[in-house]
């Protein structure tokens, strides 16, 4: 905030802020922050967090003019800071609620939640300060002894994130936020005392116990979650800086890397090419990905990487970067799936481009469709998509023990440990790898693939000093996987009362230069092609291929956006041509308990989705008709299909307090928080006593990784056993929460895993997931195409945090509406044109009013407490359920997103 | 009841091209449409840019804009009720009224590129295109020879003031930019 005006700190240069009064979220004053730590906690407004210290700004520079702003007020001051978590609803009643707190309207309450944890020094720290600054800050605190309970903590309960604190004051670390002071030579126990805020004695203290030595990471005295260095060894240089020059041409051949001249600059440390690389290949599933092209390869996109620089600081690193010369040979590249099929095209890998294929057969489609009253067929077109996470990819790596510590943001510590080990061919000892999450600034698929992990830990390695990798946006851009691009054609059958018979669908995906997560992608567009109904009739056949496009991977929804956006658009003209409603037909044909899902697994008690019909109904029937649109879809939880995809936790008491590890990465979501439920509920222990630590190889055991809508399911289920030998523990040896010390030391591990059926099994009812989620949305446009409301009926299990629970609707929901209509990533010749402002994210004062219901049935699963996981299926229904009510508005199909000629298209 | 959204007169011209040689300012009337009537291609090196002649300020019934020497004239958001009047006064059409919310504003009308807008000002728009290249939001377009910024996407980020060589851009907050 300068002068009183919220302004981007990337525009006003130091030189530009000379002179004039600038505040940082660092400088708010006390009352402020505890306000909006509070205020932004019990509204759910925090995911990520990375936009949150941005919101914190324009929101004070807003109350400060204005100390009882409109919601479109709010609106309006926050439209410049993009949210790709929230749907931006959770974040406007934090704001209000921050403006009426800071009005004296209301109260700050309930002290343990809006703070989190406390340790007894940062207590005292706040009532003493407090009551200076603020009587009722301070009284509150006297409460905290009371609060904290298991019961206001416990499954089902609204609460409060315990990443709160450290996200709103923006304290809390994301790898970028790690710079050279973050390493301290164990030579400098003045460096040490100062950072860490320690007395002699307490540094003294701290050393006996060998918290000092190297290797060891020190954290905040008042945030054991938040580290703030590392001590290592005297002679390791500072911290340096690496980058990759990346192609410039989708498809070329490198002929030349003329390098001597960057080497040569002072403060270059090298320049590594291919050469350099122990295994020149990664890749998540298939290892088809060149850390690096080498002289004589041929590049398959305009991301491909062909030497890093490693650099004393960033701004030599640039500078070296421009005095690499690269001399390509252009070639045509490969720019769509027609292209790639065509007789005689160039192979972007040498085994040709058809990457995956997949064919899912059941029954007699061919028939049915023949035999049937109506049919359908719809070509559909869906385009690459961006993920827009806020934090652009990050790494910090430096040499560990025998090998080497990645400080990553990414969904899956173990999937990045095993990516880099084939890399450094260490496959037979990963260990020596260590990956350790610090917060992540959204994923939502596009962490995955390792991007600057790898590259980080080469030079890590290479050069004997931490190194950090970071890209900027526009590399970020180019280089980590998209959502697929899908061109498709679909026939669906129905009689003539509208009883689904059969689908005959061809999925064409473009995966662009690499394969990532090509295949399960797929194979999830193919299986959930059919949706949640009950029919047998399907022959779906499933291909990806090859291009010199960026690569597609995983993004929520998982290809099931993009077969369900066309499913659910042809189910709306068979309902015409039937002459029922698109309620209607979707009711007569949902799934229940006890029915076979179209893949042949019998549908599960915990089915819900006539429950989600039933509660969208009322809005269905009071829109108008022309103006309102409906669509239901279905999500697995796991990641199923025959593969091990376990589950696993250990549970630590240390110093009388319970410690949760388990690698299982939080990118925003909130399942650390969800962990620290379960426990509480399975030992009624208060939050004050259960802590969570970071996702680390090093400690904590791998639960698989952050996709598939499976860490509160498969990892949850995990952490409730553990806790529950814990609270077994307890109960027999007469521990109880004040007396936990005395369990120091001991630990309790569960391992989950329950089995499932490959694809394409001959088992009559194969299990191809552990557990289905099931929603309806309903959307209503107003009479210029406005869509104002979208009714989000969600079929989550056992809801185990509601707040949460709605914060990832409203996100999920706005994320599939922009994916509907203004969403794009256009490429020129495989050479992507989008900039982050010019996307298509909706922003603020876009956004519809999103109605988060909980469908919540008596019968659950026999796992988690029932809870079976909601991130990716809040992106699939809102695309078709706009688009739904766009045909009921003007009667054109449209066939292709973002879509056109709507209230959007014309901006 | 929905708040009436405020206006603003806005002169798009911060002054700065020399006069043509052989023209006396002071001899010159006090009405712009005179002034070019006398001289059809302007009085000063930019033909597209204020006169000076004060037909806005005679129009204004507010004492709402107001010429402090030469011109431009400067607006008084204090008084400014957005009516519109000088701007039909205004021959050289160079004043708009706007949304008093669009804090990032273009203050140029000449419509040449290059050389020519270079040498007709100090503070001309030479239609670079360095605003359309670096705008977030792809909100800019350069119409006529000179930046348009659409209000509807214009997040009021600074970043094309910041970047713009000539300084034609201007945070009317006076907190990227100085305001004039």
């Amino acid at each position: 905030m300068a002068d009183g005006y919220a302004v981007r700190a990337c525009v006003l240069t130091t030189e530009r802020a000379a002179g004039k009064s600038i505040i940082t979220v660092e400088g708010l004053s006390l009352r402020e922050k505890e306000t909006f730590v509070y205020a932004f906690g019990t509204a759910g407004s925090v995911q990520c967090g990375f936009c949150i210290p941005g919101m914190v700004m324009a929101a004070k520079a807003l109350i400060d003019r204005n100390p009882d702003p409109s919601t479109a007020e709010i609106k309006k001051a926050i439209r410049g800071n993009v949210c790709r978590c929230t749907g931006y609803k959770k974040i406007i009643t934090g704001i209000k609620r921050a403006a009426a707190i800071l009005r004296g309207e209301e109260e700050l309450r309930d002290v343990v939640q809006f703070t989190g944890k406390m340790l007894p020094e940062q207590k005292e720290f706040i009532s003493v300060v407090g009551s200076k600054y603020d009587p009722e800050l301070a009284s509150g605190i006297e409460n905290y002894e009371n609060k904290g309970k298991s019961s206001e903590f416990g499954v089902g309960q609204n609460v409060f994130r315990i990443d709160v604190r450290k996200k709103v004051l923006g304290y809390g670390k994301y790898p970028d936020d790690i710079g050279p002071e973050y390493f301290v030579p164990s030579d400098r126990p003045d460096l040490m005392m100062e950072l860490a805020g320690w007395t002699k004695e307490e540094y003294e203290e701290a050393s006996a116990k060998g918290l000092t030595g190297i290797g060891r990471t020190v954290s905040r005295k008042d945030e054991p979650l938040c580290n703030i260095f590392t001590v290592v060894d005297p002679d390791m240089p500072p911290m340096a800086y690496c980058s990759a020059v990346r192609s410039q041409y989708p498809r070329a051949v490198v002929k030349k890397i003329i390098k001597e001249k960057a080497e040569s600059l002072p403060g270059v440390l090298g320049v590594l090419t291919a050469e350099d690389v122990p295994h020149n290949k990664v890749g998540h599933i298939q290892q088809d990905w060149d850390v690096m092209i080498a002289e004589g390869d041929t590049t398959r996109m305009v991301g491909d990487a062909i030497c890093l620089v490693v650099a004393e600081s960033p701004y030599i690193l640039e500078q070296a970067k421009k005095a690499v010369k690269i001399e390509y040979e252009q070639l045509e590249p490969v720019r769509s799936i027609a292209e790639a099929k065509a007789e005689g095209a160039p192979k972007v890998h040498s085994a040709g481009n058809l990457c995956q294929q997949r064919h899912v057969v059941r029954g007699d489609a061919a028939k049915a469709l023949k035999e049937s009253a109506y049919t359908v067929t719809g070509t559909f077109r869906t385009p690459f998509t961006e993920h827009a996470f806020l934090e652009p990819e990050c790494a910090v790596s430096f040499p560990y023990g025998d090998g080497v510590k990645i400080l990553s943001t990414d969904q899956g510590a173990y999937d990045t440990r095993h990516e880099v080990s084939i890399m450094l061919g260490w496959e037979d000892t990963p260990e020596r790898i260590i990956v350790e999450n610090q917060l992540i600034g959204g994923g939502f698929g596009g962490k995955e693939d390792v991007t600057t992990q790898h590259i980080s830990a080469l030079a890590a390695i290479k050069f004997g000093r931490p190194v950090k990798a970071k890209f900027s946006r526009s590399e970020s851009l180019r280089v980590h996987p998209k959502r697929h691009a899908m061109e498709g054609t679909f026939t669906l059958g129905c009689d003539e009362n509208g009883i689904l018979t059969a689908l005959d669908c061809d999925i064409d995906f473009d995966t662009g230069a690499y394969a990532s997560l090509c295949g399960p992608v797929l194979e999830r567009a193919c299986t959930h092609s059919v949706g949640p109904y009950n029919y047998h009739n399907t022959d779906i056949r499933g291909h990806g291929y090859y291009t010199n496009n960026p690569p597609a991977g995983a993004f929520r929804g998982f290809g099931v956006c993009q077969s369900q956006f066309a499913l659910e658009s042809l189910l709306n003209v068979l309902a015409e041509k039937a002459g029922i409603s698109p309620w209607e037909i979707r009711y007569r044909n949902a799934i229940e308990p006890g029915l076979e899902l179209p893949n042949g697994q019998i549908a599960d008690v915990s089915t819900a989705l006539k429950e989600t019909l039933v509660a969208v109904k009322p809005y269905f029937d009071d829109a108008p008709p022309d103006r309102v649109g409906i669509a239901c879809a279905m999500k697995n939880a796991g990641v199923g299909v025959g593969l091990p995809d376990k589950g696993r936790a250990v549970l630590e008491v240390k110093d009388g307090l319970v410690w949760i590890y388990t690698a299982a990465s939080d990118i925003g979501q909130g399942c650390q928080t969800v962990f620290v439920q379960d426990v509480a509920q399975a030992t009624g222990l208060p939050l004050t006593k259960i802590w969570i630590a970071p996702s680390n190889t090093g400690n904590a055991p791998d639960s698989g990784t952050t996709s598939g809508s499976r860490q509160t399911l498969v990892t949850g289920e995990a952490v409730k056993e553990a806790a529950k030998l814990l609270k077994a523990a307890m109960d027999e040896e007469g521990i109880t929460e004040e007396t936990l010390g005395r369990m120091n030391g001991r630990s309790f591990e569960y391992e989950y895993f329950e089995p499932t059926d490959k694809l394409g099994s001959d088992k009559p009812h194969p299990k191809s997931h552990i557990a289905y989620g099931y929603a309806t949305n309903v959307a209503v446009l107003d009479a210029e195409g406005r869509v104002t409301d979208i009714y989000a009926a969600f079929d989550a299990g056992k809801v185990v945090n509601p707040l949460s629970m709605s914060g990832q609707i409203e996100g999920g929901v706005l994320m599939g509406m922009g994916y509907a209509l203004t969403e794009n990533w256009p490429l020129e010749d495989c050479v992507p044109t989008a900039r982050y402002g010019t996307l298509g994210l909706l922003r603020a004062t876009d956004i519809p009013d999103i109605h988060a219901i909980h469908v919540e049935k008596k019968e659950l699963l026999d796992a988690a407490y029932g809870a079976k996981g909601i991130g990716e299926i809040t992106t699939i229904p809102a695309a078709p359920a706009v688009a739904g009510a766009y045909y009921a508005r003007d009667g054109v199909l449209r066939t292709s997103l973002p879509m056109e000629d709507t209230y959007y298209s014309k901006k | 009841m929905a708040k009436r959204i405020k206006k603003t007169a806005y002169v798009r011209c911060r002054g700065g091209s020399p006069l043509l040689e052989g023209i006396d300012r002071a001899a010159l009337p006090n009405d712009c449409e005179a002034i070019l009537g006398l001289y059809p291609d302007g009085i000063s090196r930019c033909r597209y840019g204020c006169l000076g002649g004060g037909s806005c300020v005679s129009a204004c019934h507010l004492a709402a804009i107001n010429i402090e020497g030469s011109g431009p004239p400067s607006v008084d958001a204090g008084k400014c009720v957005g009516c519109g009047l000088c701007g039909r006064a205004c021959p050289q059409n160079i004043i708009d009224v706007i949304n008093r919310e669009y804090i990032i504003r273009p203050k140029c009308s000449n419509r040449d590129a290059g050389k020519t807008a270079r040498e007709a000002c100090d503070n001309s728009c030479i239609s670079c295109g360095i605003c359309v290249k670096v705008c977030p939001a792809a909100s800019i377009t350069i119409e006529s020879g000179s930046p348009v910024i659409d209000p509807e996407t214009c997040l009021g980020c600074g970043m094309c003031a910041v970047k713009c060589p000539r300084g034609v851009i201007r945070d009317i907050r006076g907190i990227i930019t100085s305001a004039e």
